[in-house]
C-alpha cells in the first residue's frame, strides 16, 4: 500500500504544474491589455499610470511566456490571483468568502447522493428483471437525461412558487439578521454547523430547509450515475463463486447480499468516486446559480458573465487544486477498502 | 450393503428453461450414498454431474433451473420438498460442499478465519471466541502450517492448494454427514492434487462422513471412491463398485473413458479416446443418448432408450448391447481404434 | 457481433426503438426547419424573430403557438431551429472529440512505455478541472458564440474516449490475431487500423451515443449561464435562461409562465433521453451480463 500511496503523492506536483500551465496558457490567449487585469491586486494600482502601455511594460506583459509564467506562478503561490471586478474584491478574498457555502452544500449532497445511489443500485440488482428493477432503471435513464438547470428550475417553480416550502438562498431574512448580530459567532461559515455550535437550532432548521431543494436537484443526476454502476457491479458479483460458497454454507440470502456481495460490488464504485466528485463540483455552478447560493460556483458563473477574467481563472485554479486533493483522498481510501491493495 | 442409506436420490430430474428451449441437464438419475463411503460421479463436462450435486444442495439457480421431479431422501426427509429456510439449516451443517475453483471460491474482502467462523457461529451457535478457536483447530487439521497466523490472512495471500484446504476446513467445520466435492482438484497442480485427495481420505476416516466426489478424472475416482456412477447426457449409464468398474466395464462409454487414461505399465502407442462430443442437451438423439458416438450402436439403439438394469450382482448398466461388448472383450479386440468401428 | 445484427436488435428492443423514433422526429424537424418555421431573414435563420419589445412573455396564441418568452422571442421558432443547433453541436463535438480520443488512446496503448505515461498524465491534467468549469473558463476567454462553445467542449471532452480506447486497445493487443498479424509482418499502421480499431469500436460508439446527450446539455448550460450562444440565437439553453425571471409566475398564479420553461426544457430532456436510451440498449446488446 505504501508504494501505491507514494506513487499518488509523487504524481501530485506533476498534475499541479500541469493544471497551472493549462490555466496560464488560457491567460496567454488573451491580449496584453486583458491579461493586465489578472496581475492587478487593487484598482488603486492603476492610478498614476499615464497610459495602459506603461502598465503593460510595468507588469512585463510583453516578456517571453516563461518569464511571465514565473511571475504569475509566484503570485499564485502567495494566493495572489488579481482583482475580481464582478465581486469587487481580490479574487482570493472573494473565493474565501464564498467557500463555506459551497463546502456546506457539497457535504450535505455527498451523503444522500452516495447512500441513495448505492441503495437504489443494490435494490435494482437484487430484484433483477422484476418490476422494481424496471422502475429504477427507467428512473436512472430519465434522471441522467434531465439537465440540472431545467430540473432545478422546475423544483423552484413547484416547491417555492406553487407550494412555498423550499425558498432559494441559504437562510431566511430573519435568520440572516441573527447571523449578522454580535451574539452569533461565525465559527465555520457553514450555517448548519454554526447554528449547532451557537445552540441556535432555529438557524439549523432554517439552513437545512434551504438545503433541501439544491441537494435534491444534485441528487437526481448522481443517483442515476451511482445506481447504474452499483447495479451492474452487484449483478456481476452475485454470480461469483464465493457467493455460491456463501450459499453452500447455509447463510441467509440477505446476509449473502449485504455482507458478502455489497462490499465487493462497492470496490469498483469507489474508483468512479473521483469522477463523481468532479461532476458534482461542476454541478454546483448550476445549482448555486439557480438557488441563489453565494458560493464558489455562483461566483464562477457571475465572473464569466461579466468577463471578469481574473475571477474566472482564479476560481478555476482553486477548483482544480481542491479537487486534486479530494481525488488523492479517494485514491487512498480505495487502497484501504480493498485488502488486495492494502496488503500489497 | 444392507446398511441404512445416508442419501437416496430417486428419479431426479433437473431442467433448465432457457430461451433456446428446455435443457434436461439431469434426466432421471438414481443413486444412493451409504454412511462412511465415497461415491464417485464421473463424466465429461455437461453430463449433469455438477447439477445433480447442486440439486442435492438445492442451489440450482432458479430461474432458469428447476427440480422437475424425483426425490432426494436425506435423514428421513425429502430435500426437494423443504423450504429454502429449512434447507439453510442443512447446508454447511449436515451437507457441505467444496468447489472446483479455490482461487475464486473464497470472498476476497474477508479473512479466511472470518469465513470459517461465520459458518461455525451460524450452525453451532457458539460465541465468536470459541468459533475462532475451532477455526484455528480446523485449519490445523487440514494441514495448514501456522494456523494461528493464517487465520487472519486474506485469500489472496494463500496459494491455490492452501485455499482448497481452507475450503475443506470450512466445509468440515460443522461435522457434516456428507461432503460434496465438485472437481476439488481439477484446478490444482498434480502434486497438490494428490495431497488434497489424501487429506480428504484421511478426514473421511476420522470424521466418519460420506463423500460425493464429482470429477471427470477416472484417476481421482480410482484414488478415493468406493462405488462409482458414470453419467452421460443427464443419466447414469453404469453404476457399480470401483474395482468392478475398472476390471469389467460393461458400458461402451465407460470402456472409452478407461482407454483414454494413459497407463504407465503398458506401452501404448496411441491414446484411444471416444470420437465425437457430447450431444447438445437441446438436441439429444432418439433412443440411446450415446448412439451418436457408440461404435456398437445398431437398430434398437437408435429407437429405444435402454433401461438401467442389473447386468450382474451390484452392477447396473444402461446399454442394449453390453453382452456383445462382453464377447468383444473376451476376444481381446478393441472397439475404438482411430475412431474406427470394429464390429 | 455484426453491425446488421446489432441494428436489428436495436430495432427489436422497445426501449431503443422509442429512442430511435424520438431522434427521427428531431431529425425531421431539423431538416425541414425552413418549412416548419420559415425564417424572416433568410440570411440569418438562427436569429429568433421577435413579436415585439415588451419584456413580459405571452402565452400560446394563434400567431405564436408555443407563446413568446422574455423579450417576445418566438418559442416555437426557437425550438425548431434550436434542434438544428443541438444536432450541430452534438455531432461536431462528439465527432471531433471522439476522433481525437481514439487517436490519442490508441497511440498511448499501442506504443506504451514513456509515450503512454506522458499522454496519460496530460489526460489526467485535462480531467482535473470539472468539465463545466473548464468550458466556462475557455468560452469566457474565447468569447461568446456557438463556434467557441464547440471549441471549448472539444478541448475538454476527448479524455474519456482516450481512456476507454486505451484500455480496449491494451486488451486487444494481447489477442492472438493481433500477435499473428505482427508475426506475418504487417506494418504498424495496418495493424492499428485494421485489427485493433475494428475490434474496439463498439464501446466507443456506445460512449459516443451517451455523449451526444451530455454535450448538448453542457452547451445549453453554458447558454443558460449567459456565456454560450449570443442573445437571440436559436438555442434551447438560452430559451431557458429567458425563463429564469418568470418561473415564479404572478401573484395568485405561480404557473402563469410555465410554457417558457416547460417547452424548451422538454425539448432538451427528450433529445438527451433518446440518445441515452439508444446507448443503454446498445450496451445491453453487446454486454448481456450487465443487462
Amino acid at each position: 500500500m505504501i508504494s501505491y500511496i507514494a506513487r499518488r503523492f509523487l504524481i501530485l506536483p506533476v498534475i499541479l504544474f500541469g493544471v497551472t500551465m493549462l490555466i496560464f496558457s488560457m491567460i496567454m490567449m488573451l491580449g496584453p491589455y486583458q491579461r493586465l487585469s489578472t496581475y492587478i491586486k487593487d484598482p488603486a494600482q492603476l492610478k498614476g499610470a499615464e497610459d495602459i502601455d506603461q502598465l503593460v511594460e510595468k507588469f512585463g506583459l510583453d516578456d517571453p511566456w516563461y518569464e511571465q509564467y514565473g511571475r504569475w506562478i509566484g503570485g499564485v503561490v502567495k494566493g495572489d490571483f488579481g482583482w475580481s471586478e464582478s465581486a469587487g474584491a481580490p479574487v482570493t478574498k472573494a473565493i474565501a468568502d464564498r467557500f463555506p457555502a459551497t463546502i456546506e452544500l457539497a457535504l450535505f449532497s455527498l451523503i444522500p447522493v452516495i447512500l441513495g445511489g448505492i441503495i437504489l443500485g443494490v435494490l435494482s440488482a437484487v430484484n433483477h428483471n422484476k418490476t422494481l428493477d424496471h422502475i429504477i432503471r427507467i428512473f436512472a435513464v430519465v434522471g441522467w437525461s434531465f439537465p440540472s438547470f431545467v430540473f432545478g428550475l422546475l423544483v423552484l417553480m413547484i416547491f417555492y412558487g406553487v407550494l412555498g416550502w423550499l425558498p432559494p438562498g441559504r437562510l431566511s431574512n430573519w435568520a440572516y439578521e441573527i447571523i449578522r448580530s454580535t451574539d452569533f459567532v461565525s465559527y465555520t461559515g457553514l450555517y448548519v454547523l454554526d447554528g449547532i455550535l451557537n445552540l441556535n437550532f432555529k438557524i439549523v432548521v432554517d439552513a437545512l430547509r434551504h438545503l433541501i431543494a439544491p441537494v435534491f436537484t444534485i441528487s437526481i443526476l448522481w443517483w442515476a450515475f451511482i445506481l447504474r454502476i452499483t447495479r451492474s457491479n452487484m449483478l456481476e458479483t452475485l454470480k461469483k463463486d464465493y457467493i455460491r460458497t456463501a450459499r453452500a454454507k447455509g447463510l441467509a440470502e440477505n446476509i449473502i447480499v449485504y455482507k458478502h456481495a455489497v462490499r465487493n460490488a462497492l470496490i469498483p464504485v469507489v474508483t468512479v468516486a473521483g469522477q463523481m466528485v468532479l461532476g458534482l463540483a461542476g454541478g454546483l455552478v448550476i445549482v448555486e446559480t439557480i438557488f441563489n447560493i453565494r458560493g464558489l460556483g455562483q461566483f464562477m458563473a457571475n465572473a464569466a458573465q461579466q468577463l471578469d477574467y481574473p475571477g474566472v481563472l482564479g476560481g478555476a485554479l482553486y477548483y482544480g487544486f481542491f479537487l486534486i486533493l479530494i481525488n488523492l483522498f479517494v485514491d487512498v481510501s480505495y487502497a484501504v477498502i480493498d485488502p488486495r491493495i492494502r496488503l500489497e | 450393503m444392507s446398511e441404512e442409506k445416508l442419501v437416496e436420490v430417486k428419479n431426479l430430474k433437473t431442467y433448465f428453461y432457457t430461451e433456446e428451449g428446455v435443457v434436461k441437464a439431469v434426466d432421471g438419475v438414481d443413486y444412493e450414498i451409504y454412511p462412511g463411503e465415497t461415491l464417485g460421479i464421473v463424466g465429461e463436462s455437461g453430463c449433469g454431474k455438477s447439477v445433480t450435486s447442486l440439486s442435492i444442495m438445492r442451489l440450482v439457480e432458479s430461474p432458469p433451473g428447476r427440480i422437475e421431479a424425483g426425490e432426494i431422501i436425506f435423514g428421513g426427509k425429502d430435500l426437494t420438498k423443504l423450504s429454502q429456510k429449512e434447507m439453510r439449516k442443512i447446508r454447511g451443517n449436515d451437507i457441505s460442499m467444496i468447489f472446483q475453483e479455490p482461487m475464486t471460491s473464497l470472498n476476497p474482502v474477508y479473512t479466511v478465519g472470518d469465513q470459517i467462523i461465520e459458518a461455525i457461529i451460524l450452525h453451532k451457535k457458539v460465541k465468536r471466541k470459541e468459533a475462532r478457536r475451532q477455526a484455528v483447530e480446523m485449519l490445523e487439521k487440514v494441514g495448514i502450517p501456522l494456523p494461528e497466523q493464517r487465520v487472519d490472512e486474506y485469500p489472496h495471500q494463500l496459494s491455490g492448494g492452501m485455499r482448497q484446504r481452507v475450503m475443506i476446513a470450512m466445509a468440515l467445520s460443522c461435522d457434516p454427514k456428507l461432503l460434496i466435492a465438485d472437481e476439488p482438484t481439477t484446478a490444482l497442480d498434480v502434486t497438490i492434487q494428490a495431497q488434497i485427495l489424501e487429506l480428504m481420505n484421511d478426514l473421511k476416516a476420522s470424521y466418519g462422513m460420506s463423500i460425493m466426489m464429482i470429477t471427470h478424472d477416472l484417476g481421482v475416482i480410482a484414488e478415493v471412491s468406493d462405488r462409482v456412477a458414470v453419467m452421460y447426457a443427464g443419466k447414469v449409464v453404469e453404476y457399480t463398485d470401483v474395482d468392478t468398474l475398472f476390471e469389467d466395464p460393461k458400458h461402451p462409454y465407460t470402456w472409452g473413458l478407461m482407454n483414454s487414461i494413459p497407463k504407465l505399465d503398458k506401452d501404448v502407442d496411441r491414446l484411444e479416446a471416444i470420437p465425437g462430443s457430447v450431444p447438445s442437451p437441446l438436441n439429444f438423439p432418439e433412443g440411446c443418448k450415446f448412439n451418436t458416438r457408440c461404435p456398437l450402436a445398431e437398430g434398437k439403439c437408435f429407437t429405444d432408450e435402454p433401461p438401467l438394469e442389473a447386468a450382474a450382482e451390484g452392477h447396473k448398466v444402461r446399454c442394449w448391447r453390453y453382452e456383445d461388448l462382453e464377447k468383444i472383450k473376451l476376444r481381446g479386440e478393441r472397439i475404438y481404434a482411430d475412431g474406427g468401428v470394429d464390429k | 457481433m455484426e453491425w446488421q445484427e446489432v441494428i436489428k436488435r436495436l430495432l427489436q428492443n422497445k426501449v431503443s426503438l422509442f429512442g430511435i423514433l424520438i431522434i427521427l422526429f428531431f431529425i425531421i424537424v431539423a431538416v425541414f426547419a425552413p418549412y416548419i418555421a420559415p425564417p424572416r431573414d433568410a440570411d440569418e435563420p438562427y436569429l429568433i424573430p421577435r413579436g415585439g419589445w415588451s419584456i413580459q412573455p405571452q402565452p400560446p396564441n394563434e400567431e405564436y403557438i408555443f407563446g413568446t418568452t422574455e423579450g417576445q422571442y418566438d418559442i416555437f421558432y426557437g425550438i425548431v431551429w434550436g434542434t438544428r443547433t443541438a444536432f450541430r453541436i452534438g455531432l461536431v463535438v462528439v465527432g471531433i472529440s471522439s476522433f481525437i480520443g481514439i487517436s490519442v488512446g490508441t497511440i498511448a496503448a499501442y506504443y506504451g512505455g514513456f509515450i503512454d505515461e506522458i499522454i496519460m498524465r496530460i489526460t489526467d491534467i485535462f480531467m482535473s478541472i470539472p468539465f463545466i468549469i473548464a468550458t466556462i473558463v475557455f468560452v469566457t476567454i474565447l468569447g461568446q458564440g456557438i463556434g467557441n462553445v464547440m471549441i471549448a467542449l472539444i478541448t475538454f471532452s476527448w479524455m474519456s474516449t482516450a481512456r476507454l480506447m486505451r484500455s480496449q486497445v491494451l486488451s486487444v493487443k494481447e489477442d492472438e490475431f493481433v500477435q499473428a498479424a505482427v508475426a506475418l509482418g504487417a506494418n504498424d499502421f495496418r495493424i492499428i487500423f485494421k485489427h485493433i480499431i475494428l475490434n474496439t469500436i463498439f464501446p466507443v460508439v456506445i460512449q459516443a451515443s451517451m455523449r451526444m446527450g451530455s454535450m448538448v446539455i453542457t452547451a445549453s448550460t453554458l447558454s443558460f449561464l449567459g456565456v454560450g450562444a449570443p442573445e437571440g440565437y436559436a438555442d434551447w439553453g438560452q430559451m431557458i435562461s429567458f425563463a429564469r425571471n418568470w418561473i415564479l409566475g404572478v401573484e395568485g398564479n405561480p404557473l402563469n409562465y410555465w410554457y417558457t420553461l416547460v417547452i424548451p426544457g422538454a425539448a432538451i430532456t427528450l433529445f438527451c433521453l433518446s440518445w441515452n436510451l439508444i446507448g443503454d440498449a446498445f450496451r445491453d446488446i453487446l454486454d448481456p451480463k450487465l443487462n
